[in-house]
């Protein structure tokens, strides 16, 4: 991948994301819009820094897991002495003796992220490069965005995609296109249970193309599926979440919420705009501090907020009324997948016996089920927890320490009295029947 | 807390030395400035601090009568308690302190009657029966003491002495009393038979005059006014000495009771355990230090973010020493070993994955800022949703604490004993328009109550939370509980 071409696609997909979000998905705000700009623009400077890099950088063998195509090409790129892909942290040479310095609960869980686009296979359309840095710095984070974002990222494939002679998109699309491009996406951040869904939803859809219709329509038809997959799962799902929270929010109510949840905060803002006064309590915890982008925009819309970090959790949770709550994912066993410290915030709800409401979009259901949370969750690179100037900095030369960093926990299913889906407010108990109706059709 | 870098900085160390140069009441006035401004914090400093200038209070406070003392310490108490009310082991310290010179003086003053027996002789015909029974069995004469005595000790004695009046043991009895009461005296006060022997003949002139004596009213009364200032003197002395030594005793106590605890580790913690335990306490470091010499576990940590995660991250990665009031130690040596020293695998994680790492946890071992005597404790926030999630998945919480730790307080409000930290440590002022518009809180402390926990380590044993009235009872005087409160008392 020469750097001198880069540029171009680059801008292309600066200049096509922000209109194609703004129709699509009017939840991204200004300031999320900006950020998401300013992140394409740091991705590009660092191709430019990479274009530079890179040629010093030493032939790498190129790792199992890749298609056979890209094997292919990523032998031709080193005869020919081209920018080739950069060792992945966990290829980092390293003395064979070095401790492993992952948490042994987790160690089945623990994946190296890759931190940047060095040595990004040849044919990942840049947009997708930009993504993945999104995805690995935060700048979208959280499952709605994440979901958003990457099926923005297949319209833009599905786009800029042409069939090559002799075969057909969809014989062809999904093998030597999504798939390397969702495996790139999965080496920055695993996958969201949201993204799963979509991905195997958009792969039934590929898989129903009819062979009849020519490339353009068939990619139209593709374009538009997506389109409406995201105006009926997220965005009216959204509008109706919280129209139903707001009917739930009454005067004089005290709102606990834990991190941010985009559907916690936009239930929030619409339940203000309609004159209902409340208060919110904002709870937060290190490292991501979430939290703190909720109260500021909720205090900036005239809400009154309280903030604190989960050390106050037990002294707040007496004032609460109700606790809302976001979902990463709810479980087929009725459990809720969230943000670490969720569990901790229904814990205390349930023993102050304060209702736990989650708003939960019926895309984030899985079938999935999960009893504790060590078997199934995402661990994010330890380094992530070292403040700036403080002692941890050196933590990796200290035998035997090891630092945690996981992002999610399970709730166990009895601490939440009530999910609230577009399809309307169940109990935890039915999440499975939901997931079976939304999600899989073709079984019934 | 406190900080170190800045070399000025006044600390327990400083304060410790400088102790012995100032004079008492600048000393007094430095300590509760200290406290207010929190450059002294965490129940251990507070509670030597506390004793150290105790120790002064005493040693430098001239005083004839013991409530005089009692007093004089119940005002310093009350002053360093309302500087800083939260540090409860002020409190408790003064309390313990106050209760064992109350114990020095009623031993004191039985030994004190028998010696009065010989003076009281002297003292009017009409007593003279009453005075002699009162000797014989410890009583004090109530004219002739020097000290005053409580009710109790008064009921006591003339019920004795009614007991004695009707058995009807006049004079011949009078001496060999004397004598068994300074043997079994002796061994606690030290001086008192050469005392009481050159009271003895001092008193009596005349080698041939016995107890029974008071020949000449005229002659007694000159004798009474001399020896009654000599034993004031001599007693308060006497007293003085067995106070500062018992202060003495609670400050090695304090020192030790850190190392009593972790000498019962191995008693707690098997082999390939898996202990969860939050903030940096000394305690609790020592504790599984001294389980880690013969076991091999794991010890997972969590940093108490934002008020205590400083100190946590410097005890695991060991950049500094872990006693945060570095030069404070005058007589144990510097404790600065981590646990990743000593081959335990040490896990640092966040407060919030308490509950998604708790299923793998076998013990949770809290450490304390205080204990209630209803078996409820005062520790670093955060303790609390510890003590929860653990008793959800059904691990046992341990709580190691000092006995000093523990207060006879008992707050009907709990909040009242919560302290709220700088909310600049949530949101800093770089975020201005976040200050502006939000109330934040940070809470430094978390009660815990005591259905939460099921077992509490001190330095005197294991008890369960259910028992710590118990040993309240046994540390403090109920006189001395409210000292700091006069509506309540």
């Amino acid at each position: 991948m020469p750097s001198t071409d880069q540029p171009a696609p680059a801008a292309q997909a600066e200049s096509a994301t922000p209109s194609q979000q703004s129709e699509a998905a009017p939840k991204l705000t200004g300031a999320e819009l900006k950020k998401q700009k300013q992140a394409e623009k740091a991705a590009r400077r660092a191709q430019a820094v990479q274009g530079k890099v890179t040629p010093s950088g030493p032939p790498i063998p190129v790792q199992k897991g890749e298609p056979k195509q890209q094997k292919r090409r990523g032998s031709v790129a080193v005869s020919r002495d081209l920018p080739v892909r950069q060792p992945e942290s966990n290829a980092a040479p390293k003395p064979p003796p070095v401790e492993d310095k992952t948490v042994e609960f987790f160690r089945h869980l623990s994946k190296p992220h890759r931190k940047t686009i060095t040595g990004t296979p040849k044919d990942i359309h840049p947009a997708a490069q930009i993504l993945g840095m999104q995805f690995s710095t935060y700048e979208i984070c959280g499952s709605t965005a994440r979901l958003l974002a990457t099926l923005e990222l297949f319209k833009e494939l599905v786009q800029s995609y042409t069939v090559p002679p002799r075969t057909t998109l969809k014989l062809h699309f999904t093998t030597h296109v999504l798939n390397p491009h969702i495996g790139y996406l999965i080496s920055f951040r695993p996958l969201s249970i949201s993204m799963g869904n979509a991905i195997s939803w958009f792969k039934r859809e590929i898989s129903k193309v009819s062979i009849d219709l020519s490339d353009a329509e068939a990619k139209n038809m593709l374009c538009d599926a997506i389109d409406v997959y995201i105006r009926e799962r997220v965005t009216f799902a959204d509008q109706a979440i919280a129209a139903s929270t707001t009917e739930k929010i009454r005067d004089g109510d005290v709102i606990l919420t834990y991190a941010k949840s985009s559907i916690v905060q936009r239930s929030l803002l619409q339940a203000h705009e309609e004159g209902k006064k409340f208060r919110v309590i904002a709870v937060d915890s290190r490292p991501l501090h979430e939290g703190k982008n909720l109260a500021e925009t909720l205090a900036n819309a005239g809400i009154e907020v309280k903030y604190c970090l989960i050390n106050g959790l037990s002294h707040n949770i007496q004032d609460a009324t109700k606790v809302l709550l976001g979902a990463h994912a709810m479980m087929s066993n009725g459990r809720l997948l969230s943000r670490i410290g969720t569990a901790l915030v229904a814990m205390e709800a349930n023993d102050a016996e304060k209702p736990v409401i989650v708003l939960c979009e019926t895309v984030k259901f899985t079938e999935r089920v999960a009893l504790d949370s060590i078997v199934l969750n995402e661990i994010a690179p330890a380094d992530e927890l070292i403040i700036p100037g403080g002692a941890l900095e050196g933590w990796r030369d200290v035998k035997k320490l090891q630092l945690c960093n996981p992002m999610y926990d399970v709730t166990p299913a009895e601490y939440i009295q009530m999910i609230v889906t577009e399809s309307g407010c169940v109990p935890p108990t039915s999440v499975p029947v939901l997931h079976r109706l939304v999600n899989e059709p073709e079984i019934q | 807390m406190p900080s170190l870098q800045a070399g000025y900085a006044p600390n327990l160390g400083f304060y410790l030395k400088s102790l012995k140069a100032q004079p008492v009441e600048s000393s007094i006035e430095n300590l509760i400035s200290l406290l207010k401004r929190r450059q002294i914090t965490n129940s251990r400093p507070c509670a030597v601090a506390t004793a150290h200038l105790l120790l002064q209070v005493v040693a430098k406070f001239r005083w004839t009568n013991i409530d005089k003392l009692i007093e004089r310490i119940q005002d310093v108490g009350r002053r360093l308690i309302e500087a800083q009310p939260r540090e409860m082991v002020v409190g408790n310290i003064v309390r313990r302190v106050l209760g064992m010179v109350r114990d020095e003086a009623k031993e004191d003053r039985n030994d004190d009657a028998s010696d009065s027996a010989s003076n009281s002789q002297m003292g009017s015909p009409r007593q003279e029966h009453i005075d002699q029974g009162a000797s014989h069995l410890g009583g004090p004469p109530p004219n002739f003491s020097p000290l005053r005595y409580s009710t109790t000790d008064d009921s006591d004695s003339t019920e004795a002495n009614g007991d004695d009046v009707f058995g009807g043991k006049p004079q011949a009895a009078s001496r060999p009393p004397l004598i068994t009461s300074h043997t079994s005296y002796a061994p606690a006060g030290g001086l008192p038979p050469q005392k009481s022997m050159f009271q003895l003949l001092s008193a009596n002139p005349s080698p041939a005059s016995t107890p029974s004596g008071a020949q000449s009213p005229h002659n007694t009364s000159n004798l009474n006014a001399t020896s009654l200032s000599h034993r004031i003197t001599t007693s308060t002395k006497d007293l003085k000495a067995e106070v500062i030594e018992g202060i003495e005793e609670i400050v090695d106590e304090l020192d030790q009771a850190d190392d009593r605890i972790a000498a019962q580790s191995l008693e707690y913690i098997h082999s390939n355990e898996v202990i969860l335990t939050h903030s940096s306490s000394r305690s609790v470091q020592k504790f599984l230090l001294e389980a880690a010499k013969k076991r091999k576990f794991t010890v997972i940590i969590a940093e108490s973010y934002p008020n205590d995660h400083e100190a946590t991250h410097k005890s695991v990665t060991r950049s500094i020493k872990t006693d945060a009031e570095g030069t404070d130690e005058l007589t144990t040596p510097k404790f600065s070993k981590s646990l990743s020293d000593a081959g335990i695998t040490v896990i640092l994680m966040t407060d919030a994955t308490i509950f998604a790492i708790m299923s793998r946890v076998n013990k949770v071992i809290l450490a304390t800022h205080a204990v209630i005597a209803n078996g409820g404790l005062i520790a670093a926030a955060g303790a609390r949703i510890i003590a929860k999630a653990a008793r959800v998945h059904r691990t046992p919480v341990i709580v190691v604490s000092g006995v000093y730790k523990l207060s006879p307080q008992y707050p009907f409000e709990f909040e009242s004993l919560i302290e709220y930290g700088d909310p600049g440590n949530i949101v800093r002022y770089q975020d201005g328009a976040l200050v502006e518009n939000l109330e934040v809180d940070n809470p430094v402390y978390d009660y815990v109550p005591p259905d939460l926990v099921d077992l509490y380590i001190t330095n005197i044993g294991a008890h369960a939370p259910s028992y710590l009235y118990r040993i309240v009872a046994d540390h403090y005087k109920t006189e001395d509980i409210n000292f700091d409160k006069p509506e309540l008392q």
